[in-house]
């Protein structure tokens, strides 16, 4: 266990519900060091808000947790398993990531249904069709987003707070613990920003899932989420968000 | 010229038969292909093996062997090696594309500069003619593209995910990796064993064309399909009767059907109609009015903006859902921590 980031948590956590261990991370690109010397662990029900300047190596994080970006240095762990070179199947589908989507064609051939369904997929299996109970799952959590009114509709016709919500749909239709959002916030305004994250939110209280979101705007992070990291190539805080501390640590990594 | 009357008559025999049954099974995979590679954006790509396969075709001649082998060897090299360097991402696709494409249109000319005496296969190849494929040709292109069929089919919802978004396909742990390997394999062969019936040139068209002006018609990907494999079939069968009775070369008036077919569906679409401002107007089921270009209500004054309402008469809204009445009021942890 690494001393520096869990010693306040230590009391309130056990270390079995730690949900992603990274341990003494390093990411590097080239001879250009995009992460250096993470450690933090992610407990059972957090809702991280992960912030810090362009280029800090927010993405870069969060890719690393899901096993798109191999570390350079250091041990990933996801629940309770450390990854050697390829997350097991059983492990990624308690896992779902939301990437950011800024321009999606409007005319691509997909109806929000087949987008929820679509978290149904990877469960089911090559070749095998969807069940009529996987259907009913991906319905159910478009229902929980409140999108089941569009199920019908091309994806590529809705908003984009819309079009985040049924993502977030397809991510609840795979069953995860953990989702994983990727700076949704930037193709939305305010208000938009503000139903994602009260959605998010409505889903960490009623189905105990464990958020991480990736984001500019501190002020709306430090609203919703119950655990703040600042990073700028390193972890600059890591707490609570009414931490006197975080607002020194913005001051820093902002300059 | 022939008359119709004559193309129906000479249905009868089997080489218009063997034809018939080329153009059919050409049309359904060339459609169903066509679906994913349009979706994936490889077009490009899709050119570049078609153009592999005739150095192929060049080299098996040269050597005087069967260029079905040749061709399905040089069209895999080429599909699995650009699909490998566009996975490492060292460089930009199209730059790769240009590069194979080329040399191996090079090689290509220089195995036919190899030979002897010109042949006239290799004009057969370039340009295709599909009353001259040979049964022991028709039997595998029959075999292949059944095999072909079958695995599209079994992959069809991963690819339409991959498609969708390949990074959140590979997350929740679809095996993209080797989807898309499979996936170029299969275009190579589709392309490979086409090649004969159409020509090099143009092979990839009868991919592409009935895809595209598919595309046009509807939002459903099952329904792209089966209007792609329509399309692929009506543009196959028509530009070989018009071929027959006009007596032209197979692959351009196949392909020129196709063409008219996909420009028709451009003019026409209903997608492009319903949303040429950009804006989603007609689309809503509830109110035609009330949702704007982002979906709200435009209606003055209304509370109900993005959920699903209709206004009548008195200006009453009405919920079709109740969306409120769901939710469990939010509850902030670190408004629960300040008791601790």
């Amino acid at each position: 266990m690494d001393a520096k980031t869990t010693k306040k948590d230590s009391k309130k956590y056990s270390t079995h519900d730690i949900v992603v261990c990274l341990k003494d991370v390093s990411v590097v690109f080239g001879n250009f060091a995009a992460l250096y010397d993470i450690n933090l662990d992610i407990h059972a029900g957090d809702f991280i808000g992960i912030c810090g300047p362009n280029g800090s190596g927010k993405t870069t994080l969060m890719k690393t947790m899901i096993g798109t970006i191999k570390p350079y240095t250091g041990q990933i762990a996801l629940f309770g398993e450390e990854i050697k070179d390829h997350i097991p199947l059983e492990t990624r589908h308690k896992l779902a990531y939301v990437p950011q989507i800024s321009e999606f064609d409007r005319n691509f051939p997909a109806l929000v249904k087949d987008v929820a369904r679509m978290g149904r997929y990877a469960k089911a299996g090559v070749v095998k069709p969807l069940s009529k109970i996987d259907k009913q799952i991906a319905m159910d959590a478009l229902r929980i987003v409140d999108m089941d009114y569009a199920a019908e509709r091309p994806f590529g016709h809705l908003s984009g707070g819309q079009q985040q919500r049924v993502l977030i749909a397809q991510a609840l239709a795979t069953e995860a613990e953990v989702i994983l959002l990727d700076e949704f916030t930037s193709a939305l305004d305010f208000r938009m920003t503000e139903d994602i994250m009260e959605l998010l939110d409505f889903l960490s209280y009623t189905q105990n899932i464990t958020v991480v979101t990736v984001g500019h705007n501190l002020e709306l992070l430090r609203a919703y989420c119950n655990r703040i990291v600042c990073i700028n190539k390193i972890i600059a805080f890591d707490g609570e968000p009414k931490d006197p501390d975080l607002d020194k640590a913005i001051n820093t990594i902002f300059h | 010229m022939a008359t119709i009357l004559d193309f129906f008559s000479a249905l009868g025999t089997p080489l218009m038969l063997k034809a018939l049954a080329t153009a059919i099974v050409i049309g359904v995979l060339g459609g169903v292909i066509g679906v994913f590679v349009l979706l994936k954006g490889m077009v490009f790509l899709g050119e570049a093996i078609a153009h592999s396969a005739f150095a192929g075709a060049a080299l098996g001649i040269l050597l005087g062997i069967d260029p079905l082998i040749t061709i399905i060897i040089f069209g895999l090299i080429a599909s699995l090696g650009v699909g490998y360097v566009n996975e490492k991402k060292i460089m930009k696709d199209e730059v790769i594309i240009g590069i194979v494409f080329t040399s191996f249109m090079a090689l290509a000319i220089l195995f036919i500069g190899l030979m002897p005496y010109y042949s006239t296969d290799v004009t057969s190849i370039l340009f295709g003619d599909i009353l001259l494929i040979s049964w022991e040709n028709f039997i595998i292109l029959l075999f292949l593209s059944m095999t072909v069929l079958i695995i599209i089919f079994g992959i069809k919802k991963e690819l339409h995910f991959i498609t969708f978004n390949s990074e959140m396909a590979s997350v929740m742990g679809i095996p993209v990796r080797f989807i898309n390997y499979l996936f170029l394999v299969l275009v190579a062969l589709t392309i490979d064993i086409s090649l004969k019936a159409i020509g090099a040139i143009l092979v990839f068209a009868i991919i592409i064309t009935p895809a595209a002006a598919a595309y046009q018609w509807t939002f459903k990907i099952n329904k792209m399909i089966l209007l792609a494999t329509i399309f692929g079939v009506c543009s196959s069968l028509f530009g070989l009767f018009f071929s027959y009775i006009w007596d032209l070369p197979s692959g351009s008036t196949i392909v020129g059907v196709a063409t008219i077919i996909f420009a028709f569906s451009f003019i026409i679409s209903p997608k492009r109609r319903k949303s040429g401002t950009g804006h989603v107007v007609e689309d809503c089921e509830y109110c035609s009015k009330t949702i704007g270009g982002r979906q709200f209500c435009v209606e003055e004054n209304c509370v109900a903006k993005d959920i699903p309402h209709k206004h009548d008469e008195k200006g009453l809204i009405i919920y079709s859902t109740d969306l409120h009445a769901r939710k469990i009021p939010s509850k902030h942890k670190h408004d629960t921590d300040v008791n601790e």
